[in-house]
């Protein structure tokens, strides 16, 4: 069979120079700015009044006397219990207890969740504008050409990943178009970033598409909850607790345990 | 172990803490600039308190300059430390008064600043005002009910009140936010057991406290099985119950009963010979001995003695 043959194509040496530098430059400078962008804009966390510290404290106390009722005697655990669900379920710990039972509060009418909303707005933006102005920017000046080949061998699938806007159709997969570049660069400068700012800059997108996703926030009662709920079925949970306690046969167990 | 400036000194004897405020000059030395560190500040705030126990207010005022502006005047745990220097220059009543009303002012334009709040608590303590200090503490704890810390400083101000059970309760929450102290279940045992001294002869309510300072005592050796205080206890506490022969008085439904005069006769001899070991072990400074308070070894060595058992 015959060999199927290399594939060369002559490039003028200064694309490399021009088009392969610049980019990775661009997006390394890019990257940096929006670090320090994002610090510059950060705003201090809001300050939690008295009534939603104890709101959110107390919903914790009942939480922790939940989890851990076993370290204390059945009486006093009782007390407890009768004393928390009679507060939970009357709206005593509530920041504003007439709004109990009023549904859903709008999240949208709420000042304090607005303010978390624009902190995460501010986030997407920073990130999505640099990347919008950067892809253009090589839209209209690089597009079309094939700037590297890969030192080694892909599968066909790559094309339509690495040779975005040259379209060849038998072109090798290992010749790499400039766009494609711009992609390997926004998920590869991760290690780069780290490096240069340390590791919980606020460059690389990754971190910030998980934090996005997976930062649960630190406020137990983001928008759109209705804490007369939460405090509903916290009590609901307490009052169906059935009590033992750590200390039942604690000194057969430590006999039994322990010698000397 | 030698101290360190890396953790809190409240807690250190004073030699250890005369120590740790001889390096004031060295650390003092070495100037702002350069990158900071991990534990450059924990290493200020450290040797702040040191100097201040050892009455070097100078180096503290330098330390708490530097704080101040790294961090800002109205960060609230410098505020607070800023407080406790100008608690420890006063010279007399009126300058105290003088400072209290500076964190009732503080107070009053920001009603959630925890450290701030818990200074004046502490400031209302040390002046013999216990009962202010006491409501202060219920109110923050009123907001802030998950603070072990300020439910232990309750537990302890009504201890000192002879509350013997506003006590148990507050240090009841403290085991609720950490299970798993032991230090924590000796500390109740011994509530409970002083409870039971003072709670009359016989009847119901004492061998409830007593059972269940057992029960207390036995769960922290459970969970730290070197715990010379809880030893103690145990050792206290099966003693008596061994004198008196207690029968079984009739209890609520609920609580902890005492379990067989049996079983109280090996858990005494349990925490005889532990104790006996660790007397034994420390006073030869053993390897792996020598953690344990001087202070209380004596108690142990003195408790064992008076019990007639030959070491």
């Amino acid at each position: 069979m015959a060999q199927v043959p290399v594939q060369t194509i002559h490039r003028d040496p200064q694309l490399f120079y021009w088009i392969l530098f610049p980019i990775t430059i661009v997006m390394i400078l890019t990257g940096v700015l929006r670090h320090y962008a994002s610090v510059l804009m950060q705003s201090a966390p809001k300050k939690l009044d008295q009534k939603s510290i104890r709101e959110q404290r107390s919903l914790l106390h009942g939480i922790n006397v939940r989890s851990n009722f076993h370290t204390l005697s059945k009486k006093s655990f009782a007390t407890r219990r009768d004393a928390l669900v009679t507060a939970f379920e009357s709206g005593a710990y509530l920041k504003d207890p007439e709004r109990a039972g009023g549904g859903q509060p709008n999240p949208l009418s709420d000042p304090s969740s607005m303010e978390g909303m624009m902190g995460m707005m501010k986030n997407q933006m920073a990130m999505i504008i640099p990347n919008t102005l950067i892809m253009s920017w090589i839209n209209a000046f690089f597009s079309g050409y094939v700037i590297m080949k890969l030192p080694f061998p892909l599968t066909i699938k790559f094309k339509s990943m690495l040779q975005a806007g040259v379209m060849t159709k038998d072109m090798d997969p290992r010749w790499m178009s400039s766009i494609s570049w711009y992609f390997l660069c926004i998920f590869g400068l991760q290690s780069v970033f780290n490096f240069l700012l340390g590791s919980d800059n606020a460059a690389s997108q990754m971190a910030q598409q998980m934090g996005g996703m997976g930062g649960a926030p630190a406020q137990m009662f983001g928008p759109g909850v209705d804490p007369d709920k939460q405090f509903k079925a916290e009590a609901e949970n307490l009052a169906v607790i059935e009590h033992y306690s750590v200390l039942d046969n604690v000194e057969d167990r430590l006999l039994e345990g322990i010698s000397v | 172990m030698a101290p360190s400036l890396l953790y809190n000194p409240a807690k250190l004897p004073p030699s250890a803490a005369l120590q740790l405020a001889q390096q004031a000059p060295i650390v003092l030395q070495q100037s702002l600039s350069g990158t900071e560190t991990v534990d450059q500040w924990a290493t200020y705030e450290n040797l702040l308190l040191s100097c201040l126990r050892t009455g070097d207010d100078e180096a503290a005022a330098k330390c708490m300059d530097r704080l101040e502006e790294r961090f800002g005047a109205d960060n609230e745990r410098v505020m607070a430390l800023r407080g406790l220097l100008s608690e420890a220059q006063a010279e007399n009543n009126g300058e105290l008064e003088a400072v209290l009303k500076q964190y009732d002012a503080i107070l009053e334009g920001n009603n959630t600043n925890i450290p701030i709040t818990k200074r004046r608590i502490a400031l209302l303590r040390s002046m013999g005002r216990v009962s202010d200090a006491a409501s202060a503490l219920v109110q923050f704890l009123d907001f802030s009910p998950t603070d072990a810390e300020a439910w232990s400083e309750l537990s302890d101000l009504y201890f000192s009140q002879g509350l013997y059970s506003q006590a148990i309760y507050a240090l009841e929450e403290v085991l609720l936010l950490s299970p798993n102290a032991w230090n924590i279940h000796a500390r109740l045992g011994e509530l409970q057991y002083m409870a039971a001294t003072t709670s009359g002869n016989g009847g119901g309510s004492q061998q409830k406290y007593l059972a269940e300072a057992l029960k207390r005592f036995a769960r922290s050796i459970e969970l730290c099985d070197d715990y010379l205080r809880g030893y103690y206890g145990l050792k206290l506490v099966t003693t008596r119950l061994l004198k008196e022969q207690a029968k079984q008085a009739k209890t609520d439904e609920g609580e902890f009963t005492l379990p067989e005069p049996r079983t109280i006769q090996r858990l005494d001899e349990l925490a005889t010979a532990k104790l006996s070991e660790i007397v034994r072990h420390s006073s030869l400074k053993d390897r792996g001995w020598r953690g344990y308070d001087e202070r209380e070894v004596a108690a142990a060595r003195e408790l064992l003695s008076q019990n007639g058992i030959e070491r």
